[in-house]
């Protein structure tokens, strides 16, 4: 009995690690920090880091102690870039904390996460076809994969603000 | 393990009443404050298009009340709010920003009727008098 | 053995359904490719009926987009309403009030009830149980009534707004969906015997389509497909949204993996659901009135994002708002349903299973197409290809 209490102790204690260990890594990355409402942290980090950083995630600590809920891509058309916020729910608090990164809209490309984080697979392919992000490397790419084909031929990825006739 | 007795349930339903409703012929029942047909009481609207601006679904027309029917005198511009209902949601929204509590609430489901446009104007008219 | 040459046999059937029946039958093209009985390969096709919700969000004003988001899906429209309007009160900075978030709460767990309980039946019709569907139908109906009873409509709720409700309740409806509910508990728990007992359900169900824990983690699979493999995910005991912080409730979580423990984990959550529903019409707070006056709610927006969670009945739901400050318009606005993970995420769990067993498998991640595409249901379209190695057709052995 004071065995396997103590055991749970020690799983507790580790588990409450697990969720520092998460964020100390993304620490590392971040240029910045913030926090959207209600009370997710932000970290904002480099294009070229974030494979890298899921990479250390998975490789640190495992699949069990995380996931990717979604990926959100937004047109700030004023700034003239894209933004990218990754959603990352770490287990098992399921804490939720957002890793932002910012893509040139000009040249709109970058590394793709799916064979490191397969979750990703349906968020970069929406991503993609609603606003033309290219992720580099995943091989399940392709338009009109929401979109109707319409809207493919007349080659307007329809969430950029400025898409015309959608 | 006793196994469920699936097969009393069934023959207990052959003696049972069909549990669906033939509708149109029997009337599905509906709570009175069923989300229903609403219409505009005109003695109240001051055609203040309010409702018509905050419609999701864009379902109502500011319309100027024909002549032959008494407009109040807080309705100058003589318009009142035309209801498609084959575009209303019924979600009720036109009823809670009405700043004149104008609308009336009615748990009327049924759409098809023999008039080819389906729309709030003969509800909505015939709360007004005619002169 | 190589195969060189291959045949393709197209089999691919069209129903056309009713406004009752939305869980498997809707547009989705699963390209099933199988050596033999064996599935080799799936690959899911979309993109049937985009309608660009999201895009129409934008388009909208704050107030008018309640009711857009409200029509995503029609099953689960409550959650999708909810999670929307928390992340606009995040944003303006306002609460709504305790029996306003009970009844909320009341609500979404209703959904839950109706939904686990059809995709349930349609797990039976699809095993072929017919007789056991339309019984769950038919039960099914009195949570729809209560829900006619609570919001006005039977599906539609329209029952959320920025800073409470849309309507009250007073005590001669509470003891109706109290007495509904009471009612419904032990047909529910009839079913929930019946599918751990009757020995074809448990032999159809049992062993198809195991998820790993591992793997359901890497390819972000969400709500009961996720805790049928013994994750504890649930956003309503995490983020203890609205009133979930004060409702008594467990998290149901099994080991199996399987079919058959998804569909059970379902109808534990239903009995679970029907208790906190109870308690929630037992304990209802009354503390003020829990609809506002819409118009004198905020016109202004301050710039300002939030991303909220929500448990829907199939997994975790998740709304990212944003808000410019200038416009009476959202910037943008994100849905991410959980089918959209659970179905496209999905396809190695279909991998070395029979052909027979793809539907069976579908149907227990709950399927709502309409909700993963933003789209509406119109036909069927689900095509099933073969690939069959020349040898096999000319009558020789694989
Ligand atoms: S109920 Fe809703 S959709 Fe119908 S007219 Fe009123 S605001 Fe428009
Ligand atoms: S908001 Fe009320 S008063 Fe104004 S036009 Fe509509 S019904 Fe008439």
């Amino acid at each position: 009995m004071a065995l396997s209490s103590f055991l749970n102790l020690l799983r507790r204690v580790r588990l409450v690690e697990s969720v520092n260990d998460v964020i100390k890594i993304v620490e590392r990355y971040a240029v910045e920090k913030g926090s959207i409402k209600p009370d997710r942290m932000l970290f904002v980090v480099k294009p070229e880091s974030v494979r890298k950083l899921f990479e250390e995630l998975v490789d640190k600590v495992g699949y069990e102690r995380f996931y990717l809920s979604t990926v959100v891509g937004s047109d700030m058309k004023e700034e003239n870039r894209f933004r990218l916020d990754y959603y990352v729910v770490i287990l098992p608090e399921e804490r939720t904390i957002v890793i932002r990164t910012y893509i040139p809209r000009d040249q709109p490309v970058i590394d793709s996460i799916v064979d490191v984080v397969p979750a990703a697979l349906s968020a970069e392919n929406e991503t993609y076809d609603l606003l033309g992000i290219v992720f580099k490397g995943n091989p399940a790419l392709r338009r009109g994969f929401f979109v109707s084909s319409d809207v493919v031929d007349k080659g307007v990825y329809p969430l950029r603000k400025d898409a015309a006739g959608v | 393990m006793r196994r469920p007795r699936l097969l009393e349930l069934t023959l207990k339903n052959l003696f049972r009443k069909p549990a669906t409703i033939e509708y149109p012929r029997k009337k599905t029942p509906v709570e009175s404050d069923y989300r229903g047909l609403q219409y505009a009481d005109l003695t109240k609207c001051t055609g203040c298009s309010i409702c018509a601006l905050e419609c999701p679904a864009n379902a109502i027309a500011m319309t100027p009340i024909p002549q032959g029917y008494e407009a109040p005198k807080t309705n100058p511009r003589r318009l009142y709010p035309l209801i498609n209902y084959g575009k209303c949601v019924f979600c009720y929204r036109c009823v809670t920003v009405c700043p004149f509590n104008a609308y009336i609430t009615t748990p009327k489901y049924d759409l098809a009727n023999a008039e080819k446009t389906i729309n709030s104007s003969p509800l909505s008219l015939s709360t007004l008098r005619k002169g | 053995m190589a195969v060189t040459k291959i045949v393709e046999v197209p089999i691919s059937a069209e129903v056309p359904i009713g406004p009752q029946h939305p869980a498997l039958h809707e547009p989705l093209l699963l390209r099933v490719y199988a050596d033999g009985e064996e599935v080799v390969r799936v690959e899911i096709n979309t993109g049937y009926n985009h309608r660009g919700i999201e895009k129409l969000c934008e388009k909208n004003t704050f107030y008018k987009d309640i009711f857009i988001v409200g029509r995503v899906c029609g099953i689960c429209n409550a959650v999708h309403a909810n999670c929307y309007v928390r992340a606009v009160e995040q944003i303006l900075g306002i609460e709504p009030n305790n029996r306003a978030k009970y009844l909320r709460v009341l609500s979404m767990e209703l959904e839950r009830i109706h939904s686990h309980m059809l995709i349930n039946a349609v797990m039976a019709e699809n095993i072929g149980f017919e007789n056991l569907f339309m019984q769950i139908m038919l039960d099914r109906e009195m949570v729809m009534k209560a829900k006619e009873i609570l919001t006005g409509s039977r599906v539609m709720a329209d029952f959320m707004m920025v800073g409470g409700v849309r309507r009250d309740i007073d005590d001669v409806k509470r003891a109706r969906l109290k007495d509904i509910l009471l009612k419904l508990r032990p047909k529910v728990e009839y079913y929930k015997k019946v599918f751990e007992e009757d020995e074809t359900i448990f032999k159809r169900l049992a062993g198809v389509g195991v998820v790993k824990r591992r793997d359901a983690l890497a390819h972000g699979l969400l709500g009961p497909v996720a805790r049928a493999s013994g994750i504890r995910i649930d956003s309503r005991a995490s983020d203890k949204y609205d009133a979930y912080g004060d409702i008594p409730f467990k998290v149901i979580t099994r080991d199996e993996g399987d079919t058959w423990a998804r569909m059970m984990v379902r109808w534990d959550e239903t009995l679970e659901s029907i208790e906190m529903s109870i308690y929630i019409l037992d304990k209802l707070p009354s503390d003020g009135n829990p609809v506002p006056d819409e118009r004198k709610l905020p016109r202004r927006f301050p710039p300002g994002e939030a991303f909220t969670r929500v448990e829907a009945p199939r997994g975790e739901l998740t709304y990212y708002v944003m808000s410019d400050g200038k416009s009476l318009n959202p910037y943008r606005v994100k849905i991410r349903t959980p089918s959209f993970n659970n179905i496209i995420n999905s396809t190695f769990m279909y991998l070395k299973h029979t052909i027979a067993d793809v539907p069976v498998i579908l149907t227990s991640l709950d399927p709502c197409i309409s909700c993963m595409e933003r789209a509406t249901v119109i036909d069927l379209e689900k095509g099933v290809k073969y690939t069959v190695p020349f040898k096999v057709l000319a009558g020789g052995k694989p």
